[in-house]
């Protein structure tokens, strides 16, 4: 059953509270693969307690949401936890409609004058961008976060 | 409002136990807002008040606080930035995504957290300055590569980008209806991150009036590009100089 994608900015552990304490080190800020989404890594926050099945700790886990159609087509989103905190968020599978893709792959894609080609290949603290159709995102992270057993 | 909102924080002297209560107030804070401001969520304020079932006396003080600051909006993009002109009624959304997170950085300073950085769907808020640095690198998202960068700016300011690329026609021109434009993405660096949604709504629909558009308002500066690849930036735009720092 699906739920409200209010949930993305709400409740869900940790979730809105993605946080990375940087007493010393020098701060980083990658996605993963995918579209760049806006990450941060090593949360530290308080949150919701985990269910008894959720590891507190440990390996990272990744789950790849469900494909959700939105304007142009259609995306899915992977959602990385350690335990049951949110250390990643991206989108992993973006598929454009048809006659965009299309009308794209006639076109000679243009060259930027100062294009990264790989966003991780960079230092950067944040990513802007116009955002994916809200509704889709989320609903594929509210898929992934229900796969890792993380509330 | 269906925002994945991430907080990056640099307590500073501030202890970490204030600053993690901090952050949890400020998702409070953000949850409240989306209560309020949510077009998905059938009863809210936003619904009722544009559908007329709600009067400004009656809802919640940030209605009347919100439309003050799109009617600054709408004058300072000279119309372009009209959420009175949506087929549905009146939509703050562009704006109010921006203005939450402003509303959430504010928890943070008042804090005392030394630096942070607060980014809800790509609208960036910031305070201080990242460790080491003399300015945050914010890269903004490639309209045609999903992979890419369009570029890396430097700033100390709060940053917007509003674009077709992906959720399909969204934007509309506030006075003939159409919904494509010419300018794949325009992204806008300013003080008020609320006012760099709105500049950067309008200047994605304002297509060949951009460029004197974005050179109109006073400190803050625009990065735009065409669907053509073609590049206009203000004088203030500071781009990164390639490579990892």
């Amino acid at each position: 059953m699906r739920r409200a994608p209010a949930v993305v900015i709400a409740g869900a552990a940790g979730f809105a509270g993605i946080v990375a304490m940087h007493a010393g080190s020098a701060p980083s800020f990658l996605s993963g693969t995918g579209p760049p989404a806006p990450v941060s890594s090593s949360p530290t926050t308080t949150g919701p307690s985990t269910t008894p099945a959720v590891p507190p700790t440990g390996a990272a886990r990744t789950a790849l949401g469900t494909s959700e159609q939105y304007g142009y087509g259609v995306l899915a989103v992977k959602v990385t936890v350690r335990g049951s905190r949110i250390t990643d968020v991206s989108v992993a599978r973006l598929q454009t409609a048809e006659q965009y893709s299309q009308r794209l792959a006639q076109q000679v894609i243009p060259v930027l004058r100062n294009e990264v080609l790989s966003a991780q290949s960079t230092h950067i603290n944040g990513i802007s961008g116009a955002t994916y159709t809200s509704e889709a995102y989320a609903y594929s992270v509210q898929s992934a976060l229900d796969l890792l057993g993380v509330k | 409002m269906g925002t994945v909102v991430s907080f990056h924080v640099e307590p500073g002297e501030c202890p970490v136990a204030d600053a993690q209560a901090a952050v949890a107030s400020a998702c409070a804070r953000l949850h409240e807002l989306d209560d309020i401001f949510s077009t998905w969520k059938p009863g809210s304020p936003i619904n009722r008040f544009r559908a007329g079932r709600l009067r400004l006396d009656e809802a919640p003080p940030e209605m009347a606080l919100v439309l003050e600051l799109c009617e600054q909006a709408r004058v300072l993009s000279q119309g372009w930035f009209d959420p009175w002109a949506m087929p549905g009624g009146f939509d703050p959304t562009g704006l109010v995504k921006g203005w939450a997170v402003e509303q959430a950085l504010a928890i943070l300073r008042l804090a005392g957290v030394d630096a942070a950085i607060v980014n809800g769907g790509g609208d960036i808020a910031v305070l201080g300055l990242p460790k080491d640095a003399h300015a945050w690198r914010i890269g903004v998202r490639h309209p045609w590569r999903p992979e890419a960068l369009a570029c890396v700016l430097e700033t100390d300011r709060a940053v917007a980008t509003s674009g077709c690329y992906e959720r399909g026609p969204h934007l509309i021109h506030p006075r003939d209806g159409r919904m494509l434009f010419r300018t794949a993405s325009a992204t806008v660096v300013g003080s008020s991150l609320p006012l760099c949604d709105a500049m950067a709504t309008a200047l994605v629909v304002a297509d060949d009036d951009g460029p004197e558009i974005a050179r109109s308002l006073e400190g803050y500066e625009a990065y735009m590009i065409g669907v053509d690849g073609k590049e206009n930036a203000t004088e203030g735009i500071v781009f990164a100089t390639a490579g990892v720092t």
